[in-house]
């Protein structure tokens, strides 16, 4: 089964098509260029270079959330626009599972954190060993200090993979000693692991038109909207 | 820093030398009544900046991008903006990573989202004519 994969969820785009399970071949930058310019002529040039017509294409999968509002639904739009044309099936994969999935295979716990600014973070918990990587707390928008709290006391390596890694690292590294970083070329949401993840069980093909992002609300915004609804209940 | 404009071309005119202080990255947070000179403000800066876009109010697009000269310009309009769901769904935090300077009327609404580092730029009435323009931020 041929797998194309994309990624616009965050400042990197990337692409990638697996046949299989193997990797023929797959594109990535990170240096904050429009996605919505770049990413289906990144799509043309790898399909040219690994020499696979998109018809061949069996399934598309994208990143659906969490992240970049403008970054997501290009993807979004991209794979649905490809698989309606087509007539293939595609699959949303979370962006936070896909970060975990570079760690695949490591003995170690992967927090994947994507900045979601005002002080707080996107993140999950994932556990990575013989099985490849295992979930073990769903994707969640937190205060940036509830998410170090969830962190203590592990008893492995933490990876933090993600666009908030850096900060987070630099930020919770005095208390958390088990915190590590990967290789650059490992800390961003890579297409070749959206492909991967699209290809295991527990991720069932859609429609195209069943396609849709995966946003998380913000602690923020949920207070606010608490509030907002108190006060239209005093009201009545 | 304070000023006294007492007409919409003078207003235009003190935020196109303003421009030059800016840098890409900044934000300008506004703050003013109906009437105020917001987007005339936003004029000069875009002229400031070298920008040939024809400025025009936001208020129902939301944002408006002037792109064509050295700095581009990200003019948004948070009246219509009411929590933070709202204003994630403008794309706004995707701006704050660009190469542009951000211009935000209404910037009372989003307070709590603005990013440190960010300048305050407030237009008052003081009569019909006139306004008196403050600026604040960690570089004025």
């Amino acid at each position: 089964m041929k797998i194309l994969a994309i990624d616009t969820s965050s400042q990197s785009a990337s692409c990638a098509l697996s046949d299989d399970g193997k990797l023929l071949g797959e594109f990535y930058e990170n240096v904050k260029l429009t996605h919505s310019q770049t990413i289906l002529p990144m799509v043309q040039q790898l399909l040219a270079t690994v020499r696979v017509p998109l018809d061949q294409v069996d399934l598309l999968a994208v990143t659906n959330g969490p992240g970049s509002f403008t970054g997501l639904r290009i993807g979004l739009s991209a794979v649905k626009g490809m698989a309606h044309a087509l007539g293939k099936p595609c699959v949303g994969i979370s962006t936070l599972e896909a970060l975990a999935m570079n760690l695949w295979g490591q003995d170690c716990l992967v927090a994947p954190v994507l900045d979601a600014r005002c002080a707080q973070v996107y993140t999950a918990l994932f556990q990575g060993g013989p099985q490849g990587i295992h979930r073990l707390r769903e994707d969640a928008a937190l205060p940036l200090d509830q998410a170090e709290e969830g962190l203590k006391n592990a008893e492995l390596p933490v990876f933090l993979v993600g666009d908030g890694a850096q900060m987070c690292y630099n930020r919770w590294k005095e208390h958390l000693p088990q915190l590590r970083l990967p290789a650059p070329a490992l800390q961003y949401t890579r297409a070749a692991a959206v492909a991967l993840a699209a290809g295991l069980p527990g991720h069932p093909p859609v429609e195209p038109q069943a396609l849709a992002p995966a946003y998380l609300r913000l602690p923020q915004a949920e207070r606010e909207l608490l509030a907002r609804q108190a006060q239209i209940e005093t009201r009545r | 820093m304070e000023y006294l404009s007492h007409s919409t071309e003078q207003t235009e005119e003190f935020a196109r030398q303003f421009a030059a202080q800016l840098r890409p990255g900044d934000v300008v947070a506004c703050r003013g009544g109906m009437g105020a000179g917001k987007t005339a403000f936003a004029r000069g800066l875009a002229r400031g900046l070298g920008l040939t876009d024809r400025v025009s109010s936001p208020t129902f697009a939301l944002v408006q991008e002037y792109t064509h000269g050295n700095i581009p310009l990200y003019h948004f309009d948070m009246y219509r903006i009411n929590g933070l769901d709202s204003l994630y769904s403008t794309g706004f935090f995707d701006y704050l990573e660009g190469e542009g300077v951000l211009y935000i009327e209404w910037s009372e609404n989003i307070q709590d989202a603005l990013p440190p580092g960010t300048i305050t730029l407030t237009i008052q009435p003081v009569d019909e004519e006139t306004r008196k323009i403050t600026i604040e931020g960690d570089r004025f």
